[in-house]
């Protein structure tokens, strides 16, 4: 049985680089004419109580491979960027009707409709820019900066995250396999890939990345759903089950429970073939646990 | 126009035109296979492939040759900026924000198929066009690459296109000066034909004096270019035009004939192909055809 050593703290860890991230955040996303749009783009992006996961995947797989962080948070804050826009654009009246989000209105409620579609259609470019403008190129190759975009740009697609977004409106047979893959996999997946091809890891160790990510992306997910089954005070999972759409209500608490655990093994499983890289695989390994087990408070905006 | 005929008398503009679009459409078609899901797909086909003049792209391409560079080069650039534009338009459309039910003689993206849908295919044309960029520009250092990315990604974001969009949908009902009013169309137009020209030149090769030489003819013809659509509003029918003319005085928008009246307007747009045409004089004539005859086009189209 795999058991993370105690001697790595990813609670503090992952508080520190929220920190930082929310600081290059703030840098990256000034105030300037037109105010409004900026105003909107921030208010999601910068919202109290992220977690930031998407980023410290990033970063936590560039550093692995002997990476440097500075030369991971342009992308890791490009990450974040993209993320807000999809949860922009799919709380929108006219995809998941969510008034809300973390407790606080949604940017649609806020700023109303129009608003909310541009703050989505500009956070998307300058996640691209942020990556091309704000890496420095002593620390990553020219190239490596392309995959990255690529890989970006790919994720947030038609046959990525908005597949999944358009399954889970649309329905169907299997949908809820296909959207958790897609909605939450896909990201996961590629903030771990992002992070390795910054470092210049190989082909092969890309992969493994990607095949983490996508499983801890999930992982995160169904045990959401799990806890929300369980206390079943958040009204999002009831609004999920009314249309079937968390893995919950389709497969039941049981079922659910043990998807988790074999997501969680396959995710050590991909980390226990880059074992060379010897105490550097702890914070990716903590990760899945904690998205396994939820084991600390991060912030106070947890579930 | 004689000053052109007489410069180069062989360079036939028509069929020029012609060729290159159809290139343009080849590999616009190439870039979304009908792929898994399906309908996510056939709307982002629907409004890309539904017949554009495709204006932007051949700019593109034309200053790439201009600066000696293989047309190959900006081929998937000149394919992503067409992908921006109709993004743009898709999202324009919407009935939260301009709410059109007609564009180029057919429904919109959002009647042919949903807001939803048209929401998903907008984003995902813009993430299209920043991994098709990416990822499959050919036979150019990833420093243009990346330099090209830098400038899609100021034309389409907060400093570009959405900040047009964003200051015309707050100015609706007001009085609009002359000033404002270019604001919105070098932000909605101007800066996405000057990524055109730029990226183009980038690609293609171009020196830091070339491509700034570029970007000041690019944005005459960008301004020229709104100033021609504002006169056409009042000049033709939606028949003609393939859109609802005479919107812009129904909405009473502020346009240039109606700040400047419609004779001064027309002097105006003039003085714009004439600046435009003056930036092109330090490259060989023969080469700077296209470039020249695309200006007198958009100064001169009745479309």
């Amino acid at each position: 049985v795999s058991v993370s050593p105690p001697s790595f703290d990813l609670k503090t860890y992952w508080t520190a680089l929220i920190k930082e991230i929310d600081h290059k955040l703030d840098e990256a996303i000034p105030v300037q004419y037109p105010q409004q749009i900026y105003e909107a783009m921030r208010y999601s992006v910068l919202a109290k109580g992220a977690k930031r996961a998407p980023p410290v995947m990033c970063v936590a797989a560039c550093e692995l491979f002997g990476g440097d962080r500075l030369a991971a948070f342009p992308t890791a804050c490009a990450l974040e960027m993209v993320h807000a826009a999809s949860l922009i654009h799919d709380d929108l009246p006219c995809m998941d009707d969510d008034p809300s989000r973390r407790g606080l209105p949604s940017n649609h409620t806020k700023f109303g409709v129009d608003m909310a579609i541009l703050a989505g259609d500009a956070l998307f470019p300058l996640g691209f820019r942020h990556i091309v403008s704000h890496t420095s190129t002593d620390h990553v190759p020219e190239t490596r900066l392309l995959q990255v975009v690529a890989e970006i740009a790919r994720t947030v697609g038609s046959t990525g995250m908005a597949a999944g977004q358009f399954i889970d409106l649309e329905g169907g047979p299997n949908a809820v396999d296909f959207v958790q893959e897609k909605k939450f996999g896909e990201l996961g997946q590629c903030s771990a890939a992002c992070g390795g091809i910054l470092a210049g890891a190989s082909d092969d160790e890309i992969q493994r990345l990607r095949n983490y990510g996508r499983s801890v992306g999930v992982l995160y997910q169904v045990v959401d759903d799990i806890l929300g089954e369980n206390t079943g005070t958040e009204k999002k999972v009831d609004k999920d089950k009314k249309k079937g759409k968390s893995y919950v209500s389709v497969y039941g608490v049981e079922k659910a429970m043990e998807v988790a655990e074999d997501l969680r093994s396959q995710a050590k499983k991909e980390l226990d073939r880059l074992e060379k890289y010897g105490d550097k695989v702890l914070p990716l390994y903590s990760f899945v646990d904690y998205a396994a087990d939820r084991g600390f408070n991060l912030g106070d905006q947890l579930s | 126009n004689p000053e052109i005929s007489s410069t180069h008398p062989t360079f036939n503009f028509k069929e020029y035109m012609k060729s290159k679009a159809k290139k343009v459409n080849k590999a616009l078609d190439d870039a979304i296979p009908l792929q898994n899901p399906i309908k996510i797909h056939e709307a982002m086909r629907y409004s890309l492939l539904a017949g554009g003049k495709r204006v932007r792209p051949i700019l593109c391409l034309a200053a790439c040759e201009l600066v000696g560079g293989d047309e190959a080069a900006a081929i998937p650039v000149a394919c992503a900026i067409e992908m921006i534009h109709t993004m743009s338009l898709i999202h324009d459309d919407l009935p939260c924000m301009d709410n059109d039910d007609l564009r180029r003689g057919k429904p919109t993206n959002h009647k042919a198929f949903d807001e939803a849908t048209a929401i998903l295919a907008g984003d995902s044309l813009l993430s299209l066009s920043f991994e098709l960029v990416a990822a499959e520009t050919k036979n150019v250092s990833a420093r243009r690459i990346i330099r090209a990315i830098a400038e899609m990604g100021s034309a389409v974001g907060s400093e570009g296109l959405v900040a047009g969009q964003i200051v015309d949908l707050c100015s609706e009902g007001k009085e609009l000066s002359l000033d404002g009013l270019e604001y919105i169309h070098v932000h909605k137009t101007s800066k996405l034909l000057e990524a055109a020209v730029v990226c183009g030149a980038i690609m293609g090769g171009g020196d830091d004096i070339e491509i700034e030489r570029l970007r000041k003819y690019a944005r005459f013809i960008g301004l020229l270019f709104q100033v021609v659509d504002d006169i056409l509003d009042v000049t033709k029918s939606s028949e003609e035009l393939g859109k609802t003319a005479g919107k812009d005085l129904v909405t009473d928008k502020a346009t240039y004939p109606k700040l400047m009246g419609l004779e001064k307007a027309k002097e105006f747009a003039g003085e714009l192909v004439g600046k435009a045409m003056e930036e092109l004089s330090c490259f060989d004539a023969l080469r700077a055809a296209p470039l020249y005859h695309l200006a007198d086009y958009i100064a001169y189209r009745q479309t």
